[in-house]
């Protein structure tokens, strides 16, 4: 078509053109003139000459592939692997650098080109379009001079630079120190040479990535087992870990960054120093857990946490360790600790100390070791091969049998936080912090009671006893302590009575300050007025005939309750109440804090003061029950804190239970307290004890009533589910009912079962006809 | 052994009163506990023991101070007794004892 008239050819052009291409390639100097008359070439030979970009682009590989030729006999011509490198690397670093200005001036060709072949849809050009034709990465020209280095160059000595890099590699892993540049190098040719738009990195990663790992593999595969052989495995721990730690950093400055390779090699180390000697270093978990070596475990952690799988034997052994350490610590000092709370108690905690140090100077508090210690340490606490509390199995109570141990831990534990309210040598001793970091230490191991409902009944029992006998230390905390509980989640009904009787002594104290002054002369008389249903549901009270001193009170009292409040009624519980007398012999005079039983038995001498009087007469004149008076008496003659005792009898008996009807007993004239080994004149002294709450039978009773409450919560847990899901599984079902009854209790497979045949029986609920273990609602 | 002492002993210490006794009481704690003086334990309308508050009550009183002592008896002249929520919440229905059907009346309430 444009034939005539100015038209250039590329015939025209090129001998200029060529010498300044030439330069360009190998890097020669060129003017600023000779560059901008290339473009001004390239763009006539494009305009004016039809064929002019094909032969362009044909002539201008023939040089490069010319150039390459040159420049692959130079490489070639090295025989030793780092001079290779070397050379290879300069060549490329030289053929690389042109590859970002050759294509400059020739962009216009690639329009010309890319038009012509846009007309025939070709799907690189479009995806060339897409992805902007400026792009110096996508040039053709650029494509061109990498393809060709590809196909002549590379193609040919790939596997000698390769091969020479990694030896390279390994001789650093060896100790040896190099040129680092020369593995970078040719990693970067690798990864530039590919001229693959959507996967840049191909060419790497089949070779280069690929060739580098497998050299790693097999490196270490053999050093592994060397070492662990020669060294063992704590040492060899301490190399897998630097080794893994070096090859991280190898890795980061040999393999591309942000193409995975890191990682990929990372695991790779990971699975040849540690997955494929897993069970070798496991081994040596237990006795490094048993010796707590929390370095080498920590390392240990380090390591194997790399692998999957390597840390669940690790919690395993962890676990077992906590379990059978904590026991045996628990039975080496079984003596100590059965019949002392506070020894119970710290040992708990001192136990849960070390064992949470070790979970975190071992194991870095990692939550997959908390959840074990928690698992195990509950184990612990919850044993029953130290001492148990006997409950009767609910089966008692519906009629078959068996009983259920259970651990005496909540038991203790509440005597001990009843240790740390009450006033004691022990509370006196502490600071209000320090007792308020204990009773957060006693909820601390209350969290790991199964049977929080145990613990629940002896705690309401020694705040009942406080309450009664004024004997808290300190009665902010004693609310605090209330609050806490319930922060720690116990069930609200039980927090909410414990909240109610703080309110109710309250109550007491204000009509017990009215009762006072509305009839003055009773200032020998305090009143404690309670509601039952907060206190003492259920609890049997105790007859007694009272001295005529307290008995002429009683239709006082009642007479002013009764102006006070109408349609309720009065029970006196003399079991819980108490005073003081004063007690006047040869010796001198004493105060006592006694029980009203106590008081009741003593005020019988009043009226023949010298004489002996027997247990039967005791008897008939107190009207006590027959275990009441018993350890009522038991607690005159052998009060274990005093030296001499306040009644004697005869003859002497070892165990109250030995008393017989004429047993005598008669006030001890010569009692005294005794203070550094001197009779006082003077002195008071508490011989109330524990005060009673309830009798030997009812205690009995309340055992059982645990035990009910046991079953009713259950049955009440099961109903509710069954209420919302309406059908369930059995295991579904299990699983939410503990959830519900956890804070209670934990209500033993068996129960479940028991209740659930019941619930079944009486037509509550029933089986599904085609599945047994499915349950249904029934309204 | 001092036998001849028993005679003269306490009398120097003591002020006067009940010079002859050898326990003199000081100080007496005593305990009782209140109920309702009711023959059912239970309130027949919400299930509850009526020492307790009434359900509605304790659902209320969950928030503020608990263990108010609020929640009283009533007692009917048919006897029956429930607690006062209850029972005033009732007799918006249907002015009869739930447990006899006589007609309401209140007898007394607890204070």
């Amino acid at each position: 078509m444009l034939k005539d008239k100015g038209q250039v050819t590329f015939e025209d052009k090129w001998p200029a053109m060529r010498p300044i291409v030439l330069k360009l390639l190998k890097q020669e100097t060129v003017t600023q003139t000779e560059w901008q008359d290339l473009f001004g070439s390239v763009h006539s030979v494009c305009l004016w000459d039809e064929r002019g970009p094909y032969k362009l682009r044909d002539a201008l590989q023939q040089d490069i592939m010319m150039y390459i030729k040159q420049a692959q006999n130079r490489v070639l011509a090295q025989r030793e692997d780092q001079a290779l490198l070397k050379a290879y690397i300069a060549e490329w670093g030289k053929f690389f650098t042109q590859c970002n200005y050759l294509p400059t001036p020739f962009r216009q060709l690639e329009n010309s080109i890319n038009n012509v072949s846009k007309v025939s849809s070709s799907n690189t050009s479009s995806t060339q379009k897409k992805n902007n034709n400026n792009n110096i990465e996508d040039s053709l020209v650029r494509k061109l001079m990498l393809d060709s280095w590809n196909q002549s160059i590379f193609m040919d000595i790939k596997q000698r630079l390769q091969d020479s890099a990694m030896k390279l590699v390994q001789a650093e892993r060896n100790g040896e120190s190099f040129d680092s540049q020369l593995v970078i190098g040719v990693r970067e040719s690798y990864v530039n040479l590919c001229s693959n738009s959507v996967d840049k990195l191909q060419i790497y990663r089949e070779n280069f990535e690929a060739a580098y790992m497998q050299a790693t593999e097999e490196f270490y595969k053999l050093k592994a087992s060397e070492q662990l052989l020669a060294n063992g495995v704590q040492s060899y721990m301490k190399y897998a870990d630097q080794r893994l730690k070096e090859e991280e950093a190898r890795a980061h400055r040999y393999l591309e960054p942000g193409s995975g390779s890191v990682a990929a090699l990372t695991q790779c180390c990971e699975k040849v120093l540690i997955g494929e000697h897993l069970p070798t270093l496991l081994a040596e978990s237990a006795p490094l857990i048993k010796a707590g070596e929390t370095e080498k475990l920590q390392l240990m952690f380090r390591l194997l946490d790399r692998v999957p799988e390597g840390v669940t034997p690790i919690l395993r052994d962890l676990e077992a360790h906590i379990v059978s350490a904590g026991l045996a610590d628990m039975v080496a000092s079984a003596d100590i600790i059965t019949s002392d709370s506070e020894k119970y108690v710290e040992r708990l905690l001192d136990l849960f100390k070390r064992f949470s140090s070790l979970a975190k100077d071992a194991f870095l508090d990692d939550p997959r070791f908390l959840t074990a210690r928690d698992k195990a340490y509950k184990c612990v606490v919850n044993d029953t091969t130290v001492f148990k509390l006997e409950l009767p199995s609910s089966a008692l109570i519906r009629g078959s049998k068996g009983t259920a141990p259970e651990s005496k831990c909540p038991e203790l534990l509440a005597n001990y936080c009843d240790m740390l309210l009450r006033k004691t040598p022990l509370s006196k001793r502490l600071t209000s912090e320090q007792i308020e970091s204990r009773l957060r230490d006693v909820l601390l191991v209350l969290k790991y009671i199964e049977n929080k409902d145990v613990f629940m009944r002896y705690h309401k029992a020694h705040l009942t006893r406080r309450l009664i006998l004024d004997s808290s230390a300190d009665s902010e905390k004693e609310e605090d302590m209330v609050e806490w509980l319930r922060e720690v989640g116990m069930p609200a009904d039980y927090v909410n009575k414990l909240a109610r009787m703080f309110q109710d002594i309250k109550v007491s104290e204000d009509l017990n300050t009215q009762f006072r002054t509305d009839t003055t002369r009773h200032d020998a008389i305090n009143i404690k007025i309670l509601n039952a249903g907060a206190w003492a549901r259920g609890s049997e009270r105790v007859t007694v005939s009272l001295p005529l001193e307290l008995e002429d009170y009683i239709p006082e009292v009642e007479e002013f309750y009764k102006k006070k409040h109408s349609g309720r009624k009065l029970q006196w519980y003399h079991h819980m109440s108490n005073g003081t007398i004063t007690f006047a012999n040869s010796v001198g005079r004493f105060d006592l804090d006694v029980t009203t039983f106590q008081m009741a038995v003593l005020f019988a001498w009043n009226q023949r003061p010298m004489e002996k009087i027997s247990y039967e007469n005791l008897r008939l004149a107190t009207e006590l029950p027959d275990p009441e008076l018993r350890r009522t008496l038991w607690s005159l003659v052998a009060f274990p804190k005093l030296k001499r005792q306040l009644l004697c009898h005869e003859p002497v008996v070892q165990n109250p239970k030995d008393f017989t009807e004429n047993t005598t007993f008669w006030v001890n004239q010569e009692f005294a307290l005794v203070k550094n080994g001197k009779p006082q004149r003077r002195g008071k002294i508490n011989l109330i004890g524990r005060l009673q709450l309830s009798t030997e039978r009812s205690q009995i009773e309340d055992n059982h009533s645990i035990v009910q409450l046991r079953i009713l919560r259950t049955q009440e847990a099961i109903i509710k589910i069954l209420k919302m899901r309406k059908r369930i599984t059995n295991t579904a079902l299990q699983s939410e009912l503990v959830e519900i009854l956890k804070n209670m209790f934990l209500p033993s497979k068996k129960m479940i079962k028991e209740q659930l045949e019941w619930l079944i029986e009486h037509k509550y609920m029933r089986r599904d006809d085609e599945d047994i273990n499915t349950f249904i609602y029934m309204a | 052994m001092s036998g001849e002492d028993c005679d003269a002993f306490d009398r120097g210490d003591n002020d006067g009163q009940k010079p002859d006794k050898m326990f003199t009481l000081k100080k007496w704690n005593a305990v009782a506990m209140w109920s309702w003086d009711v023959e059912c334990d239970t309130c027949a309308i919400c299930r509850v023991q009526v020492m307790d508050a009434c359900l509605r009550c304790q659902g209320e009183s969950k928030k503020d101070s608990y263990g108010k002592q609020d929640c009283v008896v009533v007692w009917g002249e048919c006897n029956h007794s429930f607690h006062f929520c209850c029972m005033s919440l009732w007799v918006k229905q249907n002015n009869r004892c739930p447990l006899c059907q006589q007609e309401w009346s209140i007898q007394r309430m607890g204070k």
